[in-house]
């Protein structure tokens, strides 16, 4: 991600302490990510993007991830959703090997157990709000009518019932990335990753995004990483895990972050 | 939902421009082809439209049906050779005629009605059938239309008209042997005796046309036997003609394929980002790849019957001075090869489809 950790972040310089020394250990967690690296390249020009993380979801947690740009979250947030390959390491969600998937078998993966809300690229220009969450419904062959009613649904829990006809073009950021949202919800996902929700959104509509995305997530009974560089939105998670230059430390105290 | 049709839909005009360009690719394409196979048919309609398996020429005519001159009793000749089941003479000249107040030159054919030689093609009327009478292709003639040869005085009634039965590009008529005769020696006076030009010969059932085609050569003195597809494909100049015209049709066929090829793959490098967006989401590269495909077969098909209606308006349109039909297997065989052939260039598309990393969704990388 190119987005800068925010200017008051007491980010330490040095790397943290040993991440699985962090990491809780949560025998019945949704999500486990085992001594994960990603190294880029090879020999002279290798470069470590991520190096041996681990970390635990529970089911129903909404999680934090927090690091400067080039740290390694993204890096971390697609290996977890099935987007990129470990160069070692496991990561499971629930009883499913991410990384023993074949390409194949990854794209059925994400489209019925992952949703994800990207920063960027985020909606299919050419399809309406409605039509975004009905789309990825029809990856999964979820019945026509079914997902007529699934997505009418969301688009009402998330205030946009009004909007469902209008293309993306006619949208504000602020709905757009709503509609991001029900699209993430749309297949019943696990696990919904999320990547810097709010970096196109001013302060108070960053806010309201992240806690509807908080309570869809809850509500639902869903577990939630959110990939972000705004301090002021960790209020709103579970727990908050850092990266920096690759090394993953679950952070105890949130609320010294702010200081 | 189909992402192909609903992008179409709300892309009208990005989709209308594409159409329109491809239309006049396919409309190129259509066009030559029609005019090409309209100019070599004038050119050798008449002997390709002959109902005869083979012709026998005069062995110093080099091919040239024009250019040969045989005594009539070498029919007896040909028709004696082991495995002909019927011979008979078939005459051709060119010569000026008076048709409605104009002078225009016609190329008349002699032919007798019992015997192979006669021409097809008959869209209105019937053959000649008495002295005095033609079947005629091209000329603006209608049935019961008076022709006068010139100089010979002779007078023609049209009884029949033909389609796909011209020669060298010019109104041609087919008269009876007798008329054709009489109308030969008025034209040319002083000849001892009329020559044909050719023998038409039909093959027994179990008989190889081109074996006995050899055999005319060899048994007959003086004489060359070929197939008719032979004596058509070897009509000085007309291989060269075919071999332009293909050229010039087959380029505009590569290049509109290019074309419409690159057309598709800018569209898809315009979409890379919805693409990513959609890999990453779970959508697998085959029915990216689908929706390409879909695209390419609405536009082209939607382009073709825009290209047949501007074709169908140009042949009615162009003075061209030859008959100019659509030909519907042409037709159909040159939008289906355009179809096909986008299809495959449609694959520069789906290989730029298949090299999409989702993980370029997120920036990972």
């Amino acid at each position: 991600m190119n987005d800068p950790i925010d200017a008051t972040s007491p980010v330490p310089d040095g790397p943290g302490p040993a991440p699985s020394a962090d990491a809780p250990t949560r025998p019945g967690a949704l999500l486990h990510v085992d001594h994960v690296s990603k190294v880029y390249g090879s020999g002279h020009t290798a470069v470590t993007a991520l190096d041996d993380a681990t970390m635990a979801v529970d089911q129903g947690e909404f999680v934090a991830l927090l690091g400067p740009s080039g740290s390694g979250k993204t890096t971390l947030i697609s290996i977890i959703g099935g987007l990129l390959s470990a160069t070692s390491g496991t990561v499971r969600i629930g009883d499913v090997d991410v990384t023993a998937l074949s390409r194949r078998e990854l794209t059925r993966f994400r489209a019925e157990r992952v949703g994800f809300v990207f920063q960027s690229a985020n909606l299919v220009p050419f399809l309406t709000a409605r039509e975004n969450l009905l789309y990825v419904a029809t990856l999964v062959k979820t019945p026509k009518k079914a997902a007529q009613q699934r997505a009418d649904q969301l688009l009402e829990e998330l205030g946009l019932a009004d909007r469902a006809k209008n293309l993306p073009e006619q949208l504000s950021g602020g709905e757009r990335q709503r509609v991001a949202i029900g699209r993430a919800l749309m297949n019943d996902p696990d696990l919904v990753l999320v990547d810097e929700p709010t970096a196109a959104l001013d302060t108070a509509l960053g806010r309201q995004v992240v806690q509807l995305l908080r309570r869809e997530i809850k509500d639902r009974g869903k577990t939630g990483i959110m990939v972000t560089h705004d301090l002021r939105m960790v209020e709103y998670t579970d727990r908050v895990f850092e990266i920096l230059d690759g090394h993953l430390t679950h952070v105890e105290e949130p609320s010294a972050l702010k200081h | 939902m189909s992402l192909a049709g609903t992008e179409i839909k709300r892309a009208k005009l990005r989709f209308g421009l594409l159409t329109g360009a491809v239309s006049l690719l396919v409309f190129l394409v259509l066009l030559l082809s029609t005019l090409s196979g309209a100019l070599i048919g004038a050119l050798v309609g008449a002997l390709q439209g002959l109902r005869t398996d083979g012709l026998v020429y005069a062995d110093f005519a080099r091919d040239n049906i024009a250019a040969s001159r045989m005594e009539p009793s070498v029919v007896d000749a040909v028709a004696a050779v082991p495995g002909v089941a019927n011979a008979a003479a078939v005459g051709t000249f060119t010569t000026a005629a008076d048709i409605a107040g104009q002078q225009v030159d016609v190329q008349v054919f002699g032919f007798e009605p019992d015997g192979p030689g006669s021409p097809s093609g008959l869209s209105d009327g019937r053959l000649p059938s008495a002295p005095g009478e033609a079947a005629v292709d091209g000329g603006d003639v209608a049935i019961g239309d008076t022709i006068t040869l010139d100089p010979a005085g002779t007078d023609l009634t049209v009884v029949g008209l033909l389609r796909g039965a011209q020669f060298n590009a010019i109104p041609t008529m087919y008269v009876d042997l007798d008329t054709y005769v009489e109308a030969a020696a008025a034209t040319n006076p002083g000849l001892p005796f009329v020559p044909i030009n050719a023998v038409a010969f039909a093959v027994q059932p179990d008989a190889d046309v081109a074996t006995v085609a050899s055999a005319i050569t060899s048994d007959v003195p003086g004489v060359k036997g070929y197939t008719r597809d032979d004596a058509v494909a070897l009509i000085p100049g007309i291989e060269s003609i075919t071999q332009s015209f293909g050229i010039l049709v087959g380029l505009t066929f590569i290049i509109g394929i290019v074309v419409i090829g690159f057309f598709f793959l800018i569209l898809t490098v315009q979409k890379l980002k919805p693409f990513t967006l959609l890999r990453a989401i779970g959508t697998g590269t085959g029915r990216l790849a689908a929706t390409v495909a879909i695209q390419i077969t609405i536009v082209v098909w939607l382009a073709s019957a825009i290209a047949l209606g501007l074709t169908l308006l140009a042949v009615r349109g162009l003075n061209t001075g030859i008959p100019v039909q659509l030909d519907p297997q042409l037709i159909l065989t040159t939008i289906l090869a355009v179809w096909i052939f986008s299809l495959l260039a449609g694959l520069l598309s789906i290989r730029r489809i298949a090299r999409i990393d989702p993980a370029s969704a997120v920036g990972a990388r």
